[in-house]
Parts: structure tokens; sequence; C-alpha cells
């Protein structure tokens, strides 16, 4: 285990060390979508196989990179789910875009934008900002003037705090908003954002009410542990050393195609869902993964969609003045 | 016009603040003729300090402007004293000896409030954190109004201060000319310590005021360093009434940019005007103004 | 004299050995990131040292290369090495422009303006997604599994530009630089063209960074502009790794460069492991204390205050 510091050239550092001097069989890990792509490379060229748990950005398994494995899906498909809870539910006509200038913000706004082209709804505005902004008025008052029927934001937590607070200073009020998962689904977003969180909605990958094998289990252990609440980038880290685990198990020896061969050949059960990995489209080495739409109700994070998967109904519509106190 | 008055409002309030951060920095700039590249990163101290006081402490943070700013006043005396001053009796090849000093301290602040805090983000709430009012159909956030006010009341208590004081007088004249004041007699050594304490003080403040409506986490100084400096040369050297002028014109331009040029654009609004007044108005808005 | 040849003999000889006799990827990397380095400070010391023309954007010419080398291969379809010809090429062309609008500034005016200056590439590279895929950045596979090819190319790299500094130092040029370092005014009544000097310098500094950055590309096959812009990561560490290791001077940089890359490894890895963990987090802590030692205690760096600490050693109690 090492500390890849948020820095391509560290993180190439540390992957190499392990590598080498280590003699690691199987890398995991990778957050940050620009330290992966960087550690993918190093992987491959080593012929190293490394298990990604978070970097999402689509482009990072559109390499042909034959020892690169992903756990979660690729960023462009993390809004499957909204997009389907969008046309049921609030069939909107027009949505405006907001997203950090990242390699994940970039990548989501991008597929969000094309699916909405495929559903007819018109994107009004679609902007992307510089992360750490202290006054996001001069937009958000741009797209009160849009007013679209949904707002939706890729940020992560500081920004999506502020964007949400703003929003209600503005008395911005969209049909819906709805977050790129991300800052969205952190237990710090409320806490942060404070009654502007409220039935505010955001894609996700996880939630712990999912009928998954011990989903729940690790929910409240991990509640018991470090006092606070979990949400899909901590199950996917736990579902990975899962997935490792069984696949030292698995192969034949330790050697890099052996080890590669048996997370060919995984198929198993985790927390985080079914992993099995697939190539298809550009697409190598992907576990394929159903996301889902949560809403922040009472403070709690709620699965709504599915709706055969959901124990808590939506709150849709919602009166925002009412909800952010002002009636 | 809805759009374009929110816009405008927002800037100036911010920019009020901007203000604050840019006071300090004029001064050290004036007096000392070297850029702070620590500036920023004594706000983040300044911060930290808030923070502390409020999680531990409960205290608001508009009352921890009372410890914030004493505490990066000593904070100031120690860095001038013991780290800058020194410097200007060794003989070295780059005139810019000081300015890379404060580089070096920008880097170990970063590195300490990293060490102790970790890199996670903090935040405070204070009893009117959400609170709005409106003025017409323009929001403002209660927090944003009393950053800009304590900008203001700090700002008129620094003029009294330089304008009415034999001390404030005294870094006026060394800021105007340095030789010829130590000429009448300043003890520039001793100028050069209050001034630089002063400058971290203001900063502090700012840092205070803007925790409520904003967050913090170790290395929130740099892009502050950056603005305080161009608004710096924005409202011209060593002036105070420039400083203002420069941080409130920052804050209506990078909010109308973000407005009518695009969100993505907002830092590169203020660069691009900050390379144009260095090259064709040298001196800044303080020539247009004369103050 | 004599001696010092020696000495130059005995190092190039041990880097270009060092490959063949450590095997490890791991330190073969952290000796490749240090030539890159020794390049870059090489560079900004050439500008700043020299000609006293304090730059804080040398990230611009960085980035410039890198991007020149990602955009090659990303739009053109053409290998990224293409960029180490053209890559220094284009950040030269950057770099007359930069000295077009910057030149007319002096001393801290002109290192403001150069922060500025990096700060809008940087946000250039984000915003103009068409041309450099802004955030999502450019990724490449590397050519070389081996890193042999790297390691060669960054020595060859390195040891071109000291050559090259060294040869321009003692011509007519460096004397010319120099004269502008201590005093403009009286270099130009000497009849010293100094805009065309100062421009000359920032060419051949600004053209050596590029060549940096477009091996930072093949070599990393990954940049993004917060990576190759950086004001943090590029431009300052640029001038600490020559405040270090002693500005004007040639060995100077060189030797930071090293010192910087060591110390950074060292305390990331806790010391070899040895130390307990937090140590792991402490090492740009150290790294910013040591250059507040060396500028307080050292104001020539190690290499140009070198007779001083070798006395401290030699004296005996």
């Amino acid at each position: 285990m090492e500390d890849d510091t948020g820095r391509p050239e560290v993180g190439r550092s540390v992957a190499e060390k392990l590598i080498t001097k280590d003699k690691v069989v199987i890398l995991g890990g990778g957050y940050s979508s620009s330290v992966t792509a960087a550690v993918a490379g190093v992987a491959q060229q080593n012929r190293l196989p490394f298990l990604i748990n978070t970097g999402s950005a689509d482009d990072i398994t559109e390499k042909g990179f034959d020892y690169v494995f992903r756990l979660n899906p690729a960023a462009s498909e993390y809004s499957a789910a909204v997009e389907d809870f969008l046309t049921t539910v609030v069939k909107p006509k027009t949505v405006a875009i907001l997203y950090e200038n990242s390699k994940f913000g970039t990548s989501s706004a991008k597929a969000f934008t094309e699916s909405c082209d495929k559903l007819g709804i018109k994107v009004v505005l679609n902007e992307g900002y510089e992360h750490g902004g202290i006054d996001y008025k001069p937009i958000l008052i741009k797209v009160k003037q849009a007013n679209p029927d949904v707002l939706y934001m890729v940020s992560y937590l500081m920004d999506a705090a502020l964007l949400m607070r703003q929003s209600r200073e503005l008395k911005l009020t969209p049909k819906v908003f709805i977050g790129g998962a991300a800052g969205f689904t952190l237990p710090e977003f409320p806490q942060n954002a404070g009654q502007a969180a409220e039935n505010v909605i955001s894609a996700t990958l996880w939630h712990e009410t999912l009928p998954l094998p011990g989903a729940m289990d690790y929910f409240k252990k991990f509640e018991a542990k470090y006092k606070k609440d979990t949400e899909y980038h901590g199950a996917e880290a736990y579902a990975a050393a899962y997935v490792i685990a069984d696949v030292l198990k698995r192969a034949k020896s330790f050697g890099p195609e052996d080890i590669k061969q048996a997370l060919k050949e995984t198929d198993m059960m985790t927390v985080f869902g079914p992993v099995k990995f697939v190539s298809y489209g550009k697409k190598a080495n992907q576990n394929k993964l159903s996301p889902y739409v949560v809403q922040w109700q009472k403070g709690n994070l709620e699965l709504i969609w599915p709706k055969e998967l959901a124990k808590t109904k939506y709150v849709y519509p919602v009166n925002w003045l009412k909800v952010w106190g002002y009636e | 016009m809805t759009v374009f008055l929110q816009s405008l409002a927002s800037g100036i309030l911010i920019g009020g603040i901007y203000a604050l951060i840019g006071i300090g920095m004029t001064l050290i700039m004036g007096v000392m003729g070297i850029i702070n590249l620590a500036h920023g990163q004594l706000m983040m101290v300044g911060m930290y300090i808030t923070y502390v006081l409020f999680a531990f402490l409960k205290i608001d943070p508009y009352i921890s402007l009372l410890v914030s700013m004493p505490a990066l006043f000593l904070v100031g005396v120690v860095i001038q004293r013991f780290l800058l001053n020194p410097l200007m009796k060794i003989e070295a090849i780059l005139p810019e000896n000081q300015v890379l000093m404060t580089v070096g301290i920008g880097m170990v602040l970063t590195e300490i409030a990293r060490f102790i805090f970790s890199s996670d983000y903090k935040s405070t709430t204070t009893a009117f954190s959400s609170q709005v009012f409106f003025l017409g159909t323009i929001s403002l956030n209660a927090p944003m109004v009393i950053a800009f006010v304590i900008a203001v009341a700090l700002t008129l208590i620094l003029f009294w201060f330089l304008l009415k004081t034999d001390l404030g007088r005294s870094i006026r004249a060394t800021a105007q000319d340095k030789e010829a004041a130590t000429l009448m007699g300043v003890n520039s050594g001793r100028i050069t310590i209050i001034t630089y304490a002063l400058g971290a003080a203001l900063v502090a403040a700012a840092g205070t005021v803007l925790l409520p409506i904003f967050y913090l986490f170790p290395d929130i100084g740099g892009p502050f360093t950056l603005k305080a400096f161009v608004i710096t040369i924005l409202g011209g050297l060593g002036s105070t009434v420039g400083a203002i002028f420069g941080g409130v014109t920052l804050g209506i331009a990078e909010s109308l940019g973000a407005t009518y040029f695009g969100m993505q654009y907002r830092e590169m609004v203020g660069f691009v005007i900050f390379l144009l007044v260095l090259i064709f108005l040298p001196g800044g808005l303080k020539r247009l103004t004369k103050i | 004299m004599k001696r010092s040849r020696v000495i130059i003999a005995f190092i190039a000889l041990a880097l270009v050995l060092f490959p063949l006799v450590v095997k490890s990827d791991y330190y073969q990397h952290l000796v490749i990131l240090a030539l890159m380095w020794v390049v870059i400070g090489g560079s900004w010391n050439l500008l700043a040292g020299y000609t006293g023309q304090v730059s804080f954007g040398h990230a611009v010419f960085f980035g410039t290369g890198a991007y020149t080398a990602g955009i090659l291969a990303n739009k053109l379809g053409i290998s990224a090495w293409w960029g180490m010809a053209f890559g220094g090429i284009t950040a030269a062309l950057v770099g007359l422009f930069i000295g077009w609008v910057c030149f007319r500034l002096r001393g801290p005016y002109f290192a403001l303006a150069t922060i500025a200056a990096g700060e809008i590439f940087r946000l250039i590279a984000t915003t103009w997604e068409s041309l450099t895929e802004g955030m999502v950045g450019i990724m490449i596979l590397q050519t070389f599994r081996s890193k042999l090819p790297y390691y060669y190319l960054a020595l060859l790299l390195a040891a071109a530009s000291m050559f090259v500094f060294d040869l321009v130092m003692k011509s007519k040029w460096g004397f010319y630089f120099i004269s502008i370092r201590e005093d403009q005014d009286a270099a130009e009544s000497l009849g010293i063209n100094t805009t065309l000097y100062k421009n000359v310098s920032l060419l051949i500094s600004s053209f050596f960074t590029g060549m940096a950055g477009a091996f930072y590309m093949n070599y990393m096959a990954f940049i993004d502009p917060h990576v190759v812009f950086s004001l943090h990561y590029i431009s300052i560490m640029a001038i600490l790794v020559g405040i270090i290791g002693g500005v004007a001077t040639i060995w100077g940089p060189a030797l930071g460069a090293f010192i910087m890359i060591g110390v950074q490894e060292t305390f990331r890895s806790s010391i070899f492991g040895l130390a307990p963990r937090w140590v792991s987090q402490s090492h740009a802590l150290v790294f910013g204390l040591l250059v507040m030692f060396v500028i307080l205690y050292m104001a020539n760096g190690v290499v140009g205050d070198w007779p001083k600490i070798k006395r401290l050693f030699l004296r005996r109690p």
C-alpha cells in the first residue's frame, strides 16, 4: 500500500516501485482518473495486471490495454438509470448541464449530452467550470434565466455543496436537481449543503439496501468502525479486495499471465454486485454494472430507482421553496 | 437585467473580500518592494485558526477575528524578523532572494497544515450561514454581506491608522520613498516588520470572514496569492485606495466574465486584465485616480 | 582544471553505466525524472541565474513542448517522437511571444507577468478542447517496454543542454547575459542590445524546456493541463531546483535536480520503509524547509557556496 498523492509521475513512481522493488503480482486501486491513466500505462508496459476500482474516465479501458481490468463502470454509463428515471417520471423537455473541468467531469457531461440528444431532451446550457470557485451565482443565474426542467451537475464534494446552497439562495427551481454521482452521494454533502441538499437526486453505483450478499453487513460494519456512513466509493474498494483475493486463489501461479487469465475468468458476486470482465464496443476487460438512482430524503440517501429495487418512493414533484424553508 | 444585476452584486460583494486580501499585499509590496508569494498561505493559516476555534471551542467565526488577526500579526513579525530581514544583508546573485524565500515559506505553511489537518475539506457554519435576503430580485446571502461590511470597516480603520498616527505616516513615507524616509529618521527595519505583520493580520481577517462562505483545505492559499498580486498591480503598488478599487474591479470582472463568457473563463479574465494593465497602464488604477 | 575534468568524466561514466548495473526499473525511473529536471532547471538558470530574468512561468514552455508531442500523436496520428523535434521549436516560438510581452517589464514585474502567462496557458489548454482534449488529457502508448531507451535519451538531452549552456556562457553572449543581470542600464549604455540578448537567452531556455516537455509526453504517455502547465509543480519547482543547487553555475541546477528527486522519493517512501508511515506525508515539507535553509545560509546554493561548505567541514576544532 502506497500513497500516490494525486500526481501522475508520482503515481508512476509508486507503481514502478511496487512492481520492481516489492515484486507485487497484481496492482489494485486508482481513485483520480489522471493518475489511474498514468498507472494503467505502467501496468500494461510491464505486463502486470491492474484492477481499477474507481478511476472512471472512459478512455482508460478503450486503449486496448489487455492487462487493465476495471471493476467500476465507465463514466459515460453512470447516468443510465437516471435517464430511465427522467423519461419515466419527470419527462423533461429541457436540461442544463454544469460540470467540473476534470477528466471525470468532462467525460460524464459529454456522455450525458449525447444521451439527451438521443432522448430528445433539449440541452439549453452546457458549461464547464474550474474546480474551487467561491461564487457560482453568475452561472446559476444564467441557468435560472434559461429555466430548464432539469439541472444536471457533475461536481466533487465542496463544489456540489456550494452549487446547491447558492441555487437555494437564488431560488433556482428546476423540476429536479440531479448530480452525476461523485460529490453528490458522499455523506459530507448534506453536512456542507445543509437544507439545500434535501431531495437532490444523484446517480450512484451502489446502495446498502440493494439485494446483494453482504451489502448491508458491510455498511453497518463501516458505520461502526469509522462512525460515519459509506457509499459507492468505499464499496468499490471493498469489493476490489475480494476480487483480488478470489483471483489469487484461482490463479494457477502468481505469474502475470496466470493472474491475467484468472481475472478474465472472474465471475463472482460481491457487495458491489456481480463482477465479470467483458469486452464490448471499444472497451476491453470492463465490468458491466447497472447504476442506480438515489435521493436525499430527510438527510438520508435513499435508493429510489429502478422501481422494483427501491425501498423508498421518490419525492417528486418537489416544492423547492417549501423544502428550503422559504414558505 | 436581473442576470446583470445579480452578477454585478455578487462581484461587488466578493470584491470587498478581495480588497481586504489585496490591501495587505499592496502594503508589503509598497514598503518592501517584494512580492509576497506566501500571502494566500497566510490567509490559509488564519482560516485554520478560525476553524479550530469553531470546531473545538464553538467560537463564532466572526468573534475569532479577535484571535486570528493578532495571531497572524505575530506570525508576520516572526517571518519578517527572522526570515526576510536577514536576507537584506546577504550578498546573493539574484535580488529576488526575498521573493523566493516567500515561496519556501508558503510551501512550508501549506505542508504543515496538511500534516496537522490532512487534506480533507473543513467548513464552518454560523447562525446566519444559510440566511438570505432579497433586494428586489437580487439575492444576497448574509455571510457574504457581513464579510463585505467587515472588510469595509477594517479598511476604514486602516486608513485612519495610516493617515493619523505617526507609525502610519512612517509606513506611508517608506512606501513612497524608502531612502528619503530613512534620511528622515524612520527605522526601516522596524517599519518592514510592522508592515509585514499588518499585511498578514489583514489577510487573516479576509480568511476568517471567507470561511463561513467557502471551505478550507491546505492548498487553498495558492489561488488567493495569485489573486492578491493581480489586485495589487491593478490598483497600483502601495496604494491602499488602489487596492480597494483593484479588488472590487477584479470581483466584478470575474463575475461578469463568468456570466457572459462562461464560467470556465472566470480565472482567465483576471489574468488577462492583469497582463494588459501591467503593459499598458503601468502603475495601475493609481495613475488614473492620482491617490 | 585537470581535476575537474576527471570528475566530469567520472560522473558521465557513472551515469552511462548506471542502468547497466542497477537493473531496477524503479531506480532507473527516478534517475530519468532527475535527468529531465536537469534540463528544466538548467534552462531556467540560463534565463534567471545568468541573465537575471527570474521567470515564474517555465511551465508554459514545458507544457507547450509536451502538448506539441501529444497533439502530433493525437490529431495527426504520427509518432509522438516527432515532438522531440518540434516541441523545442514551438516552445521557442511561444518563448518569443512571451518575451515580446514580458520583457517590457523588469524585476518583480517581469516575474509576475510570467506567472500570469503560465496560468493563462494552463487555462487555454483546459478550455480549448477541440485541440487539446481539455482535462480529459492525452494518452498514448509508450514505444518501449524497457527503460533503457528513455534513460539514454534523457541522459543525452541533459548532457546536450549542459554542453550548450556552458558553450553559450563561455561565448560573447554569456558576457552580455551577465552584464544585463548586473546592471541593465549600464549594459544598454555600453551598446549592448539588451532586449535582443534577453530574447536570445529566453529562446535557448524555452527550447530546451520544450524538449523536456516533449520527452515527458513520450515517457509518461499521459498529460493533462494541470500536470504540464502546473505553476506549483513545474514553474516553481524549476526555480527551487535552481536555487538549491546554485544559480548562475552550470552544475548547480543539475545537482539541485538530483537533490529534489532524492528528497521527494526518500521521504515519500518513509525513508525506504524504515521510518513510520507518517514520514511519507512530509516529503514536501522537508523540501520546503530545505529551500528556506539554503536561501538563508547558502545564498548561492550548494554548488555556488561549495567553498564555504568545504571550509565548514574541513575546519578542525
